[in-house]
């Protein structure tokens, strides 16, 4: 009874003490949570290391290599058409559209250029992999707070997109169709039809996400005015895409620069935002999301004939020289800096993924927030394993 | 729910893409602001730009540049422009070994190092980017760190000194990257060998023979 | 059980056991890298729904999964974290190794930081080959470790002895045992989907 009682007072005292933190010197601080790197809120293996007062976060840092797989490396022992190969692996949920920029830097190094009608084929392709891939993260967003539904709707409407990539290329993920020159096949008969009939089902499915999501009032309340960056920071760090355009900064690079590719001859609008936060970056790739489908059936109508490929040698020897080319890809802006020396293959190649710079901002953003939030920030910051650690 | 941006936020006119007489003119004001820090520069006409500046100004380019309105911080890597020792590993094994080449060849705007540290800017109002490239000393291979100027280059920085060995003086925490912590090595390097290339032949070799009778001739040798 | 540990299980008893094992297995995804996408939709996605075959894909840990499929590039920075969770899964366990880097380094094969294949570190009873594989190449994979699991020796599983054939033999001339006494051995000759011994 004595030892029950002494208990009960201790409990008391510690439930005071609770309450009256500034009383009593209670350890809630210095405790280092660990998240990941198998962890299923993670968009894959990325390991984030937190410091802890009570609940809210002191030093955030993430732990990437666990993907490392040294593409930078391999790319030195490879030929160019084997590079583009490996190149696709790097994000793998919007393949070609990985491809599009090492094949047109090392055209701009041969100075050579792709067929009208290959371009218009690759912009709708690459225009294609951006929907598959972010349709993926709308599902997504609902499983980081917890609601299962949209995963299932983005996965079963992913599914069209990815058979009309696999029914143009062959492959459902990596379809590694980009040739220097051009493209390795024609269209099939009937993908122009089948496409149209996708798009018009792929802006239903961003009207359900609309529904489901972005008006509930949970989804609505945990990324509202969290996780915010204003735009200076943005690009200090390098952020881009859909990160860049939710901080309030106007800049495409599929409108902003003059690449052999047809994005010039769809008419399409640049989505920004001028909150900056968790929310904004989740809005701005739903209505990326739509304006995809807008430009990919502009495009299907204007697709000219002609030749899918531009003569090229048999066995390719890329010219010596560098070249930079950077695309508007799904995540943000990836760039390819290809140094050849006159090889088979490139002597260096320098990758900058965009969920690199993406996830570098990191340690800034999530100073002094709360453990909830860290997940939903690092969902509306959306990052591609493979592209962090490359 | 929180003021939305307006229906309508592309701009009018987009701004005219960049033309080479803007780049001359980044040129001249980077010229202006850093002196002869610049050593050489390189215009691809219509393309790009390419400056290489002094070794010491490295940290000043870049203060200059974000000054001149380069605010958007690309990336930050090495090269190392030694060729590789090892190959392509795509010889037919069966023949001579050739010599290696040894002679460091820069790319473009020249170097005099072995190493080179390059970095590229982006000027988002006027829609151009600028690569700048520096030489890094051969005998103790550091140079000035950019975390000052832009708070991004962090992780570059960190990723370049873990696959090349080239350290940031003034870098607050330059642990590696993406390798564990027990490796051993610069993977970037050249001199770095590939361990499962040196055991096992590429097994592709003779997919790099020309296939019999095509239509165009294949291109010549040597070129 | 001690029937089960005796060696003397009744063999209805035994299918139907393994029956019943096989078609309510908890599936661990670990899921590295793009072949997890397709994992996720083989297991996750109405079109290759993968319940139909009695497999439930989200166990809440690995200390309640059946089997797990390791699907991706399995790095050496990732390696021990790959290993304790093959400790913390429960015996009877099996190891689906998917895609072609799982089950040999597969593109990477002359990276520097990647680990040739998973099964360096753990032990894999189905290779599922691809890059990535199909979700129904990994369903495929799926039917054939239930196969497996159905013509299993359960007494011997029980007894939780995972040495191969060849191993058993030379553990048991070693301990002096003669053949005829010995017990049987598990299999644990891996099977490949697309071709390969099916028991």
């Amino acid at each position: 009874m004595t030892m029950m009682s002494d208990r009960q007072q201790l409990s008391y005292i510690a439930g005071q003490a609770a309450d009256a933190r500034l009383n009593v010197e209670l350890e809630t601080e210095g405790m280092t949570l660990n998240i990941g790197p198998q962890h299923p809120a993670t968009h894959g293996t990325l390991r984030i290391i937190c410091r802890l007062d009570g609940e809210q976060v002191v030093w955030a840092e993430p732990g990437c290599g666990y993907m490392h797989r040294g593409y930078e490396k391999l790319t030195e022992v490879r030929t160019f058409p084997q590079v583009t190969t490996l190149v696709n692996r790097i994000d793998w949920l919007g393949s070609f559209a990985n491809e599009v920029p090492f094949i047109l830097a090392a055209e701009k190094l041969m100075d050579i250029e792709a067929p009208p009608r290959a371009q218009m084929i690759r912009t709708i392709l690459f225009e294609l992999s951006r929907i598959a891939n972010v349709s993926l993260f709308l599902g997504d967003l609902g499983v980081q707070m917890g609601a299962i539904t949209p995963v299932f709707l983005a996965f079963r409407d992913r599914e069209y997109v990815l058979n009309l990539i696999e029914g143009a290329t062959g492959g459902r993920f990596h379809p590694n169709f980009d040739r220097i020159g051009g493209l390795k096949d024609d269209l099939p008969k009937g993908w122009i039809d089948e496409t149209r009939q996708v798009m018009v089902k792929l802006r239903e499915f961003c009207d359900i996400i609309e529904d489901l999501l972005f008006g509930n009032e949970i989804f609505q309340s945990r990324m509202r005015g969290i996780g915010i960056i204003p735009a200076d920071i943005a690009k200090d760090y390098g952020l881009s895409g859909a990160n860049l355009r939710a901080s309030g900064v106007d800049y495409d690079l599929r409108r902003d620069q003059d690449l052999p590719m047809a994005w010039d001859k769809a008419d399409f609008k640049v989505w920004t935002h001028p909150d900056g936060d968790s929310f904004a970056r989740c809005w701005v790739r739903l209505q990326e999301t739509r304006e995809s489908c807008r430009i990919v059936e502009q495009l299907l109508d204007q697709i000219p004939a002609g030749p899918i490929m531009t003569k090229v040698p048999r066995i390719i020897k890329v010219p010596e020289g560098e070249a930079w080319v950077s695309t508007e890809n799904p995540l943000g802006e990836m760039g390819y800096y290809v140094v050849s020396k006159g090889d088979l293959g490139p002597f260096r190649v320098k990758i900058r993924s965009a969920s690199f710079n993406n996830i570098s901002i990191v340690p800034w953003v999530l100073k002094g927030v709360y453990v909830p939030d860290v997940i939903t920030i690092l969902a509306s910051l959306y990052f591609i394993l493979g592209d962090i650690d490359r | 729910m929180a003021p939305l941006s307006d229906s309508d936020t592309t701009q009018e006119e987009p701004a005219a893409l960049p033309g080479d007489g803007l780049r001359e003119g980044i040129v001249d004001d980077l010229r202006r602001r850093i002196g002869d820090a610049v050593i050489d520069t390189h215009i691809a006409p219509n393309d790009d730009l390419w400056v290489r500046v002094s070794t010491d100004a490295w940290r000043q380019t870049a203060e200059a540049l974000k000054a001149a309105g380069f605010t958007f911080f690309s990336f930050l890597s090495g090269l190392d422009w030694l060729p590789s020792p090892y190959g392509k590993g795509e010889e037919d094994p069966t023949a001579e070994p050739e010599e290696p080449d040894t002679e460091i060849r820069p790319g473009v705007t020249g170097g005099d190092t072995r190493f080179q540290v390059f970095a590229r800017l982006v000027d988002i109002d006027r829609h151009v980017g600028i690569t700048v490239k520096a030489d890094v000393p051969d005998d103790a291979p550091a140079v000035d760190s950019w975390t000052t100027v832009f708070a991004g280059a962090n992780w570059h920085e960190r990723e370049c000194h873990e696959m090349f060995g080239i350290g940031f003086n003034g870098h607050p925490d330059l642990r590696n990257m993406y390798l564990p912590g027990d490796f051993e090595g610069f993977p970037l390097r050249k001199d770095f060998p590939l361990l499962s290339r040196m055991i096992k032949p590429w097994p592709g070799i003779v997919d790099v023979e020309p296939m019999p009778a095509q239509d165009e001739p294949e291109e010549d040798a040597s070129s | 059980m001690g029937l089960v540990d005796k060696g003397r299980m009744p063999s209805p008893l035994t299918k139907l056991f393994n029956m019943s094992r096989s078609y309510s297995l908890w599936v661990y995804q670990w899921g590295l890298a793009c072949c997890a996408i397709e994992m996720g939709a083989a297991f996750g996605s109405p079109r290759y729904d993968v319940m139909r075959l009695g497999v439930i894909p989200l166990p809440a840990s690995p200390r309640q999964a059946d089997f797990v499929c390791i699907s991706g590039t399995v790095t050496d920075k990732m390696a021990p974290a790959v290993k304790r969770l093959w400790e913390q899964m429960p015996e009877p366990k099996y190891a689906i190794s998917m895609g072609s880097c799982a089950n040999c380094g597969g593109p990477y094969w002359d990276s520097y930081s990647v680990t040739k294949g998973v099964d360096q570190i753990i032990p894999i009873d189905v290779y599922v080959p691809g890059c990535p594989p199909r979700p129904e190449a990994l369903l495929e994979g799926v039917v054939l470790l239930q196969q497996r699991i159905k013509n299993e020796d359960m007494a011997a599983k029980w007894r939780g002895i995972e040495a191969t054939a060849t191993e058993q033999a030379r553990l048991d001339r070693e301990a002096g045992r003669s053949a005829a006494t010995a017990p049987p051995e598990p299999e644990r000759e891996p099977i490949v989907v697309g071709g390969g011994p099916i028991e």
